[in-house]
């Protein structure tokens, strides 16, 4: 995805992105934030995630990494950990020019739900969609994606080891 | 004899609370069963459990101002053990003393169910799961809720605790779920559980300071809870090596 470069509007590190998601519907942002995992141990920390908005409501995903789009990108951009988020704004006229990829469309809850685990965003974003927006429920989709990933969970999963045994000693348990 | 259960989900907003309550209810009509309210940043288990207004909670007790059985209370035909929810509370609690709160509660119950903190940011935090024999993981159908669970457990069998199975929790799409389950089951040791789908009637009882059971016993949601009860196979061990065992735990003298 070719998004055009837009102006840097705010930039933090944060673990849990519910207020950054929350924020780009509450300013009605049209633009896109840029997710970047800060957590080294997960391979897929290469490349980054970025997520266009229009009008507040969440529309393309991509990551420069995997290349992937929609909400296989979404799988490769939710990961625990901390993320750097960079949120840009953008005129709607250069926004237009990508908003129709569908390959790289997401159900406008998706992300409040699979990144941030908020239901109740998820809901507000909903009902704040156009209608059409709706139509599609792709969660399930980047549920089983995600899933079907083993490597990716063989990864998640060998980084959490590592960082129990590693905080064991910190923590002064006898494993 | 007794087993001990954290139950757990690495992420907030799961309905951990409402299990360990819905579960404690129903394992209560076999066992003498004692919950503890081992949250000790983020306690929930006191508005679930209609005990919002005692005075003496856990907090008190790990703050070394209250003795455990000071801070034990009956409902709903269990042993409940609420803690509070004020700051103060929390920075006076020295968490170290949970190994002396289970090993002496383990002595007059057959099952404790440690509702454990949404994190595993801090060694407290960590605790619950570290002391417990075995984990219940209560997970949603959702990739950060599912990665957390799956840290959840990495860390809990990485300190020596076993895992009894998995609840998937708040669940909205059924047939969706039919298709994810077996998948998350390949990632998880222990069996699923049971399925316990998103409703209104549960956060009708969290309102009204009710365990799910007791406020709808009835309810679709109710019967999965048992479901996931009976599926437990409790693995009773001696009541004075377990106590033996917290009290032994290996844990540091400073913070």
């Amino acid at each position: 995805m070719n998004v055009p470069q837009g102006r840097l509007r705010r930039q933090r590190v944060v673990t849990d992105l519910t207020t950054p998601l929350e924020r780009a519907l509450d300013d009605e942002l049209t633009g896109y934030i840029r997710l970047e995992p800060q957590d080294t141990l997960l391979l897929d920390s290469e490349g980054a995630g970025v997520l266009t908005f229009d009008r507040g409501i969440p529309r393309l995903v991509y990551h420069t990494g995997t290349d992937n789009g929609g909400t296989a990108a979404l799988t490769d951009i939710a990961v625990a950990g901390p993320c750097r988020v960079e949120l840009y704004e953008l005129d709607r006229d250069a926004l237009d020019e990508i908003q129709e990829t569908p390959e790289l469309a997401v159900d406008p809850g998706a992300p409040a739900e699979q990144l941030a685990g908020d239901r109740d965003l998820a809901c507000r974003t909903r009902e704040r969609a156009p209608e059409d927006d709706t139509a599609t429920d792709p969660d399930h989709d980047a549920v089983s994606a995600f899933l079907d990933d083993e490597e990716r969970i063989a990864e998640i999963k060998d980084a959490a080891r590592a960082e129990a045994q590693s905080r064991a000693s910190d923590w002064g348990f006898d494993i | 004899m007794v087993e001990a259960f954290a139950v757990a989900s690495g992420k907030g907003g799961t309905g951990k609370t409402t299990t360990t309550m819905a579960l404690g209810m129903a394992l209560a009509e076999e066992y003498d069963v004692t919950v503890i309210d081992a949250d000790t940043g983020m306690a929930n288990v006191l508005f679930h459990a209609g005990l919002a207004a005692v005075e003496t909670t856990l907090h008190d007790v790990l703050a070394g101002k209250a003795t455990v059985e000071e801070a034990v209370y009956d409902r709903f035909g269990m042993t409940v053990v609420p803690c509070g929810t004020s700051l103060s509370g929390f920075k006076e609690a020295e968490p170290e003393r949970l190994r002396d709160v289970v090993a002496t509660l383990a002595a007059e119950t057959d099952i404790i169910l440690l509702d454990s903190p949404a994190t595993l940011g801090s060694r407290s935090a960590v605790l619950p799961i570290v002391l417990a024999d075995r984990l219940i993981v209560v997970v949603q159908p959702t990739i950060p809720s599912l990665s957390d669970a799956m840290k959840v457990q990495e860390y809990a069998t990485t300190y020596g605790t076993g895992v009894a199975g998995v609840l998937f929790n708040r669940v909205t799409d059924d047939a969706a779920i039919d298709d994810i389950a077996p998948k998350a089951e390949r990632y998880f040791e222990g069996e699923t559980l049971s399925t316990v789908a998103e409703s209104e009637t549960v956060r009708a009882a969290r309102r009204a300071g009710e365990p799910l059971l007791a406020y709808a016993p009835d309810s679709p949601a109710a019967e999965a809870y048992r479901q996931a009860a009976a599926s437990l196979s409790v693995q009773a061990r001696d009541a004075g090596t377990v106590a033996d065992r917290f009290r032994s735990a290996v844990i540091p003298d400073e913070l």
